[in-house]
């Protein structure tokens, strides 16, 4: 599938899954995935760069607890540990480089797929 | 690996911070947050504004808004570490914090930099401290000064001490043979538990404790620590008999009652604060599952406040409230709660009341709202409020389920025209 499909709204888990990194890196939206015990194993340039944060710190960090606290609540954290399938995009607002920033979230888990995926559209 | 750049480094550290951090200006537009903040904001936040500390705020701590507009200093601590409950009727008690802490400072003349932090384990802590107080207190504390009796299953004294004649009165050796509720008067009219009623939850629990008002013979009230526990023979199962301790309590100390006042009044109007009257509502809730006791709630909203505080200013809307707080109080019974639940939105929790009685109480406090009249720059400014009842029993004893229930009957008042009291009755039909 080409990456140029694979638009926020509409990329499968598992076309998500098998990119390769730099397929990954090419989207325009933010891509965080992270195994059952939130580590994180995917943090793409996008995301980087409107987090300020470089990816090599990122990986192998418990997500919710050192890069995305703010997700660490009912509304998102929470869904992966309850729900172990989600497919839902909501309304949401981060706070990359401290500044409180309105974005789309679309937060994707499956069962035959491995890792978690947290989408953000600016 | 790259060598990380000092900013990177810096982010880094905010991101993982496990502490709130913000800063805005006075009229509470955030200018800079960190994620842990954000964590805490954003599900308070609702509907509004996740982007503006007061608005975000607006339902569980209404009081930073007026705390901020109240200091006068041009630098200094608004507030260190003011607590939030957040936990009322949320639903998500398990996982949702219940318990901020805020420390404000201010630190120019437009800029505010706040630090937010979940204490609920604290809280949770402090609570079991303070009951295992009261009740060593209760044991050690004058050990000359209480009244010891004991009493048969079914409630007839078995033995008294000398200090009971000198608590209540009554003759310790005459009283033997009679029944302890005949002999003791105790002020039951808002909500404190009968004798009886502390004995059957000694029987499941081993003991329990209480304050309340109580009489001496002459008529005279007093406070009183009323403990009753169990006393348990090894063959039998229930209990052989009940130890009770009557304690004569002194009147609180103005400065332990300005303490109090400060842990459950909203700072603004006086009434109880969240906290206060989710606490209230705990105890009640406990009554209601052991004891049947019928618990009403009552929820008043003005009508139309946004406008108030958009053609009159904040000042002049923050005088309505306290007003109306005031007003409501006065209508209360002798243990009914009035608590300031968020911006325009007050409770009244009344034990021992059906639902009849609360919307008599409520009609009441509509009449109360309506007849208020404040003179302002503007002219005079009245008010109209529009008021939801429901009970404890028809809620199935969930305290989430109540609250639920009396909020859309208070909505369903609202759109039948405000100004006015749901009656469900007539909405069932």
């Amino acid at each position: 599938m080409p990456v140029s499909e694979a638009s926020f709204e509409t990329v499968a888990i598992s076309d998500l899954d098998g990119m390769t990194a730099d397929e990954r890196d090419a989207l325009p939206y933010g891509v965080v995935g992270f195994d059952a015990d939130t580590i994180v194993k995917i943090y793409n340039a996008t995301e980087a760069r409107m987090s300020g944060l470089d990816p090599s710190t990122v990986f192998g960090v418990p997500f919710f607890d050192a890069v995305g606290q703010c997700m660490n609540n009912f509304m998102v954290a929470q869904r992966f540990e309850d729900e172990a399938e989600v497919d839902d995009i909501i309304p949401y607002v981060l706070t990359l480089r401290m500044r409180p920033t309105k974005v789309r979230l679309r937060l994707l888990a499956n069962q035959d797929v491995l890792h978690r995926y947290i989408l953000i559209e600016r | 690996m790259s060598e990380k750049s000092s900013e990177e480094q810096l982010l880094e550290f905010l991101y993982a911070c496990p502490v709130g951090l913000l800063e805005c200006d006075l009229a509470g537009e955030i200018a800079m947050m960190n994620p842990h903040a954000m964590q805490h904001l954003l599900p308070l936040a609702g509907p509004r504004d996740a982007s503006n500390l007061f608005a975000a705020f607006e339902q569980h701590a209404p009081e930073l808004r007026s705390l901020v507009a109240a200091y006068k200093p041009a630098l200094g601590k608004i507030c260190d570490g003011h607590r939030i409950f957040v936990d009322l009727g949320s639903g998500r008690r398990k996982q949702a914090p219940q318990v901020l802490a805020c420390t404000m400072v201010k630190l120019g003349i437009d800029r505010l930099m706040v630090t937010l932090s979940d204490i609920s384990q604290q809280v949770v802590q402090e609570e079991r401290l303070r009951q295992a107080d009261t009740w060593f207190a209760t044991l050690l504390d004058g050990v000359n000064e209480y009244a010891a009796l004991s009493i048969t299953p079914d409630g007839h004294i078995a033995s008294a001490n000398p200090c009971f004649t000198r608590q209540t009165g009554h003759d310790y050796v005459a009283v033997i043979g009679h029944k302890l509720s005949d002999v003791l008067h105790s002020d039951t009219s808002g909500g404190d538990l009968r004798l009886e009623e502390q004995v059957e939850i000694a029987q499941r629990d081993g003991w329990h404790l209480q304050e309340g008002w109580q009489q001496r013979r002459d008529g005279e009230r007093y406070w009183c620590q009323r403990l009753v526990v169990a006393r348990a023979d090894s063959a039998s199962a229930s209990p052989s008999g009940y130890s009770v301790v009557l304690r004569d309590v002194p009147r609180r100390e103005a400065a332990a009652e300005d303490m109090r006042r400060l842990l459950t009044c909203d700072h603004l109007t006086g009434a109880s604060n969240r906290r206060h009257f989710s606490e209230a509502m705990e105890r009640e809730q406990a009554h209601w599952r052991e004891l049947r006791h019928s618990l009403a709630l009552v929820v008043l909203d003005l009508d139309h406040f946004k406008a108030v505080n958009d053609t009159y200013g904040h000042p002049i809307g923050d005088m309505l409230l306290c007003h109306v707080a005031q007003a409501c109080a006065a209508l209360l019974p002798p243990r009914g709660i009035f608590a300031r639940l968020g911006g325009e939105e007050f409770g009244a929790l009344l034990p021992r009341f059906d639902l009849d009685q609360a919307l008599n109480l409520a009609e009441e406090m509509r009449a109360a709202v309506a007849e208020l009249s404040i003179d302002t720059t503007m002219g005079k400014l009245s008010a109209t409020a529009s008021l939801g009842c429901a009970t404890l029993g028809e809620a199935d004893g969930s305290i989430d389920a109540l609250i639920a229930l009396a909020d859309r009957r208070l909505y369903a008042a609202k759109r039948s025209g405000r100004n006015q009291v749901h009656q469900p009755q007539a909405c069932a039909a």
